[in-house]
């Protein structure tokens, strides 16, 4: 058995694949670095493969909380992980649009799901899931039904405010003017595709375009992304945890080449 | 004997404040601060001072704010925190040349924000690329030698200059062997100690750094070349620092092959001219240099000059160290960037701040970088 680990700013994650490579268990767990999330996510992932921990052969921890995690192998960065965790679940992949709960990564993909080159976001909030996090509070209601609201918006209200802080005030006297909610939870969708999408551009994407990372749970946020830049994207087969089966692929390549 | 000349060395560029006030007792001489990015040291040196260089450092702004805001670049923010909270009273005299629109404002503030260290601003010309130009920068470094005998109370003639200029020269070259050699000793030249060991020379007497600097470069020419498995770099930007990022590089195994600093090879890349008298070349210096966002060019050869840097040293990227709100060096991104991908050559764009306290952001890109070329 192969173990991929993707400890994350917001969730932790987990993967296991078989000894012939096939994807047995994975499973997703909403707290991230410096929490009891590992242990939770490796717990249901062992439950769920039905094996013991002993069977691992070699451990890959990616993420956020890569560095602290003491019991890998291996540790190896979240852009490669997505590369190949994508490349190993849809084969024709050519680029990934990551965002996670504290950065946003654009990630072009080459042979073998090794990176070919990749842009992340500057050290802000802004375009990432945090954002999305902000802006549900502010609406008042769940991040899970944040995607909802906006898929019944009729009129799109621009947020100008790049700033995550800016725009929470701005979304305020939006609410206080009277736009509703849908609207405001739409163009708030809006606001992060913008500035994924200016990302997109510095990077450049190549055919077959997944999103991965929390946010890719979202299916209006995908949508936005798509329509903003006038092309299909996909969220990717489990978006969250596709880190972790990057990690268990990396570990199951790394230990057969050693 | 190698290792305690490069401990000696770091030791020296991590404490700048210790290494100053050693100057004195080291050689009987008092120190004169030199803002970056270019400024006439030979003038200093003629004068009987050693010219240090102020390139900011990590500290807390609090006074600065006043004069700098938010959006200035870190080393000018940190230069003006430091210099009105007194850690530049030692300095006799300090020099800031006009090279960005950030450094022209210094000029100005630094006369209310630290009265008491006297100053003397300077301006190149902006095309260096006609006869005027030089004419103007000769007479501009002879006014600066005026303005610099007036405050410092010194006479310097010119056969104090053509003494410091030949000290210089020397230095100079001695530093483009340093980086020629250090480039096949990617182990124990790593990424941290290659930038130390440049940065030392701002902190000391050019003719005693010199002698350590030349024990580095006969040292490692005694033992046999490293090999090096890893990834090898060509490093552009105004500074690469600060020093974490570079532990990163060692962490990540990147080796710097040579670089495109402004702190580092900017200063000591360019020869001086062999004719002509020693203002006619200390001017050539500055107008020959090619590839530097603070010097303004008909045609831009930066982006050629790092493609050739990376075929000559056999590196395999750029990383661009790029100091936030540099505005020359941001303006450049653009276009040596695209050149580079043109040719094929992979570039990472670091963001840097010198009071940047969390380091994994950076360091998820720079692994990201290895991982994708290894």
């Amino acid at each position: 058995m192969y173990l991929g680990i993707d400890i994350g700013s917001s969730s932790s994650k987990a993967a296991i694949l078989d000894d012939k490579g096939a994807l047995i268990a994975h499973a997703a767990v909403n707290e991230g670095t410096g929490t009891k999330g590992v242990e939770r996510a490796l717990e249901l992932v062992f439950d769920e493969a039905g094996v013991e921990v002993d069977t691992v052969k070699f451990t890959v921890v990616t993420g956020y909380g890569r560095i602290t995690y003491e019991h890998a192998d291996k540790q190896i960065t979240e852009i490669s992980c997505h590369a190949k965790g994508v490349s190993y679940l849809c084969e024709s992949a050519g680029s990934i649009i990551d965002i996670g709960g504290q950065d946003a990564k654009v990630i072009k993909i080459g042979a073998n799901g090794i990176v070919e080159n990749f842009v992340m976001n500057e050290k802000c909030a802004a375009g990432t899931g945090r954002f999305l996090e902000v802006m549900a509070r502010v609406l008042g209601c769940d991040l899970s039904d944040l995607s909802h609201l906006a898929g019944q918006s009729t009129k799109e209200v621009p947020i100008s405010s790049v700033c995550t802080v800016f725009a929470e005030s701005e979304v305020i006297s939006r609410l206080a003017s009277g736009e509703k909610r849908s609207d405001v939870a739409k163009g708030a969708h809006r606001a992060i595709a913008k500035r994924v999408s200016g990302m997109c551009g510095r990077v450049g994407l190549k055919d077959c375009v997944f999103m991965t990372g929390g946010v890719a749970l979202n299916s209006n946020m995908v949508k936005t992304m798509g329509e903003t830049l006038g092309r299909e994207i996909k969220a990717a087969p489990y978006p969250q945890e596709v880190g972790a089966i990057g990690a268990a692929v990396f570990a199951k390549e790394l230990y057969e080449k050693a | 004997m190698l290792k305690e000349t490069i401990m000696k060395l770091e030791e020296r560029a991590l404490n700048p404040a210790k290494a100053v006030a050693s100057i004195k007792a080291e050689c009987g001489k008092d120190a004169v601060g030199c803002f970056p990015i270019y400024t006439p040291e030979e003038i200093v040196y003629a004068a009987g001072f050693v010219p240090v260089g102020l390139w900011g450092g990590r500290t807390e702004i609090k006074m600065a704010d006043k004069f700098l805001q938010g959006f200035c670049c870190s080393i000018m923010r940190a230069n003006m925190e430091l210099g009105m909270r007194g850690v530049y009273d030692q300095l006799k005299a300090i020099i800031i040349p006009g090279l960005c629109d950030t450094l022209k404002c210094v000029i100005e503030n630094w006369k209310t924000a630290v009265p008491q260290v006297p100053m003397i601003g300077m301006v190149y010309p902006q095309a260096r690329w006609n006869r005027a130009a030089e004419e103007y920068l000769e007479a501009e470094l002879k006014r600066v030698r005026s303005d610099f005998e007036k405050a410092t109370h010194t006479l310097i003639t010119d056969k104090n200059v053509e003494e410091a200029f030949a000290v210089y020269e020397e230095y100079r070259a001695a530093m483009r062997e340093f980086t020629e050699v250090a480039c096949d000793y990617p182990l124990i030249i790593d990424a941290r100690t290659r930038h130390l060991l440049i940065k030392a020379g701002y902190f000391m007497d050019k003719k005693l750094y010199m002698e350590e600097i030349k024990k580095v470069i006969d040292g490692l020419k005694a033992m046999e070349k490293e090999a090096f498995h890893g990834v090898k770099v060509i490093t552009t930007g105004l500074i690469g620092e600060p020093a974490e990022i570079l532990d990163l590089f060692r962490e990540c195994e990147i080796s710097v092959a040579a670089d495109d600093i402004a702190q580092e090879s900017r200063q000591f890349r360019t020869p001086a001219r062999k004719e002509g008298s020693v203002w006619e070349k200390m001017a050539g210096r500055v107008i020959d240099q090619r590839g530097c966002a603070f010097l303004a060019e008909q045609k831009k050869s930066r982006g050629q000059m790092l493609i050739d840097m990376v075929k000559e040293r056999e590196a395999q990227a750029v990383i661009v160290c790029m100091m936030k709100f540099c505005d020359p060096e941001e303006f450049d991104y653009p276009v040596y960037k695209a050149q580079l991908e043109k040719a094929g050559i992979p570039v990472l764009y670091l963001e840097l701040d010198q009071q940047i306290e969390s380091f994994e952001q950076i360091r998820t890109r720079i692994q990201s970088f290895a991982e994708m070329l290894i």
